[in-house]
């Protein structure tokens, strides 16, 4: 694995041919890990090792936050490529998948068309069930609602509320509208469910309100964004930190116009 | 708010972070022989920061950050286990370290604020105060999670190796 990270000078070269499709494997493996959400540095490693392990001798990367370059070279040869990186997602299996591949490459000397057929293959691999997804996920808020010290009633209404949530939100992504626009929406949603029963008068707790709208924290953006700004990528870092931050601002914006709308005085 | 620190109330604790924890761990996509490891990254990390507050009375911002150092720590061994990249293990298990009520405290005192001369409290100190502890909980947290990763040794090629 060391030996392939650093490139040995005694590789044969390459041909302009063969060199494309290296730099274009790693480079679409680099995208998919971008957009996945893998940090940096994570990103970075992964293309430097798909590329060289299918015979480049060196890769010089640019991770910037909405594209990937990458430029390989082989002997004398050289070659460069941009790939755009649209929407930041989320999703753990990809990045598990794609890892598990550059390992392989490294270690066992993968063919080029094995390695893009195992690439497409990742690419489409499925989701965990949405009902489920959605059962999980108030399952998890119905959790915070405890940990916040709320009653069954309020782990009940969180279950709901952000359940519900999921499923719509679900829904949107799959129609491709715009992120900040979908955590208004997700959250106006989960409040809405959440505060109905205090304007019914059923109860006074604010706990199932304030939990049901956790399905909504950018957990891997923040997170992402401290470790990229502790590893010196201050540009991919303070683009996540501020997606994160205008994420969460999109939470409280929908809890107001729950609250406006269900004319609920501010407690 | 504050139970009395018993072994049960650390059980439960345990177990909602856990759930918590496996909830978000779908919701990421995580691949199910990873997902064990996910539920008891985040179980501890959150229980170490309950320790931390209940029994030796650190403040949630100290208490945090020993949690997420304990979630990086662990989500770097697993890594090794499993081979698989430790911010799988870290993010899902991050989550239930969220100020969630801090930041709903900070949000109420900021929506008072228009009406803010007639109230004893100003408004203004409670979500400054609300928004600042957010603030530093969250890099904590990011923090916390992120140190033991630096601290893995890395053997960094340069370009100047080859040519």
């Amino acid at each position: 694995m060391n030996e392939a990270l650093e490139g040995t000078p005694d590789k044969p070269p390459l041909t302009r041919e063969a060199l494309r499709d290296v730099n274009e494997i790693a480079l679409w493996a680099g995208a998919m890990m971008m957009a996945n959400g893998a940090e940096t540095d994570r990103v970075e490693e992964t293309v430097h090792r798909i590329g060289t392990g299918l015979g480049a001798n060196w890769l010089d990367i640019l991770v910037s936050p909405n594209a990937v370059v990458v430029t390989s070279s082989s002997g004398d040869e050289f070659r460069t490529r941009l790939r755009r990186v649209p929407v930041l997602s989320v999703n753990m299996r990809i990045l598990d998948q794609v890892n598990t591949l550059s390992r392989q490459i490294t270690t066992d000397k993968m063919e080029r068309s094995a390695a893009r057929g195992e690439l497409l293959r990742i690419s489409q691999l499925p989701h965990y069930n949405p009902y489920l997804v959605a059962a999980m996920v108030g399952l998890a808020c119905a959790a915070f609602a405890r940990l916040f010290g709320g009653s069954i009633a309020d782990m009940a209404i969180a279950f709901v509320g952000a359940g519900v949530a999921q499923f719509v939100r679900q829904l949107l992504i799959r129609q491709h509208f715009n992120i900040f626009l979908i955590g208004v929406v997700t959250s106006l949603v989960a409040s809405s469910i959440a505060l109905a029963p205090v304007r019914l008068g059923l109860t006074t707790s604010h706990i199932a309100f304030l939990s049901s709208v956790l399905l909504l924290i950018p957990g891997v953006h923040l997170v992402n964004a401290a470790e990229d700004l502790l590893k010196g990528h201050l540009v991919t870092g303070f683009v996540r930190g501020m997606l994160g931050g205008l994420l969460t601002g999109c939470i409280a914006l929908g809890m107001l116009i729950a609250m406006w709308l269900l004319q609920l005085p501010v407690i | 708010m504050v139970p009395s620190p018993t072994f049960g109330f650390f059980l439960e604790d345990i177990f909602w972070a856990g759930l918590a924890t496996l909830g978000f761990a779908v919701l990421f996509n995580v691949p199910r022989r990873l997902l064990p490891a996910c539920v008891l990254c985040g179980a501890a990390g959150h229980v170490v920061r309950q320790l931390l507050v209940v029994m030796f009375g650190a403040s949630l911002e100290v208490a945090t950050f020993a949690g997420a150092i304990v979630v990086g720590l662990l989500g770097e061994v697993f890594a090794r286990r499993w081979h698989a990249p430790a911010i799988i293990f870290q993010v899902a298990a991050a989550i239930p370290l969220v100020p969630g009520a801090f930041a709903y405290r900070g949000m109420l005192a900021l929506i008072r604020l228009p009406g803010a001369e007639t109230e004893s409290v100003s408004p203004f100190a409670e979500a400054g105060i609300f928004f600042i502890r957010t603030g530093l909980i969250l890099a904590a947290i990011g923090g916390g999670i992120a140190i033991p990763n630096l601290l893995r040794q890395r053997r960094k090629p340069t370009r100047d190796s080859i040519h």
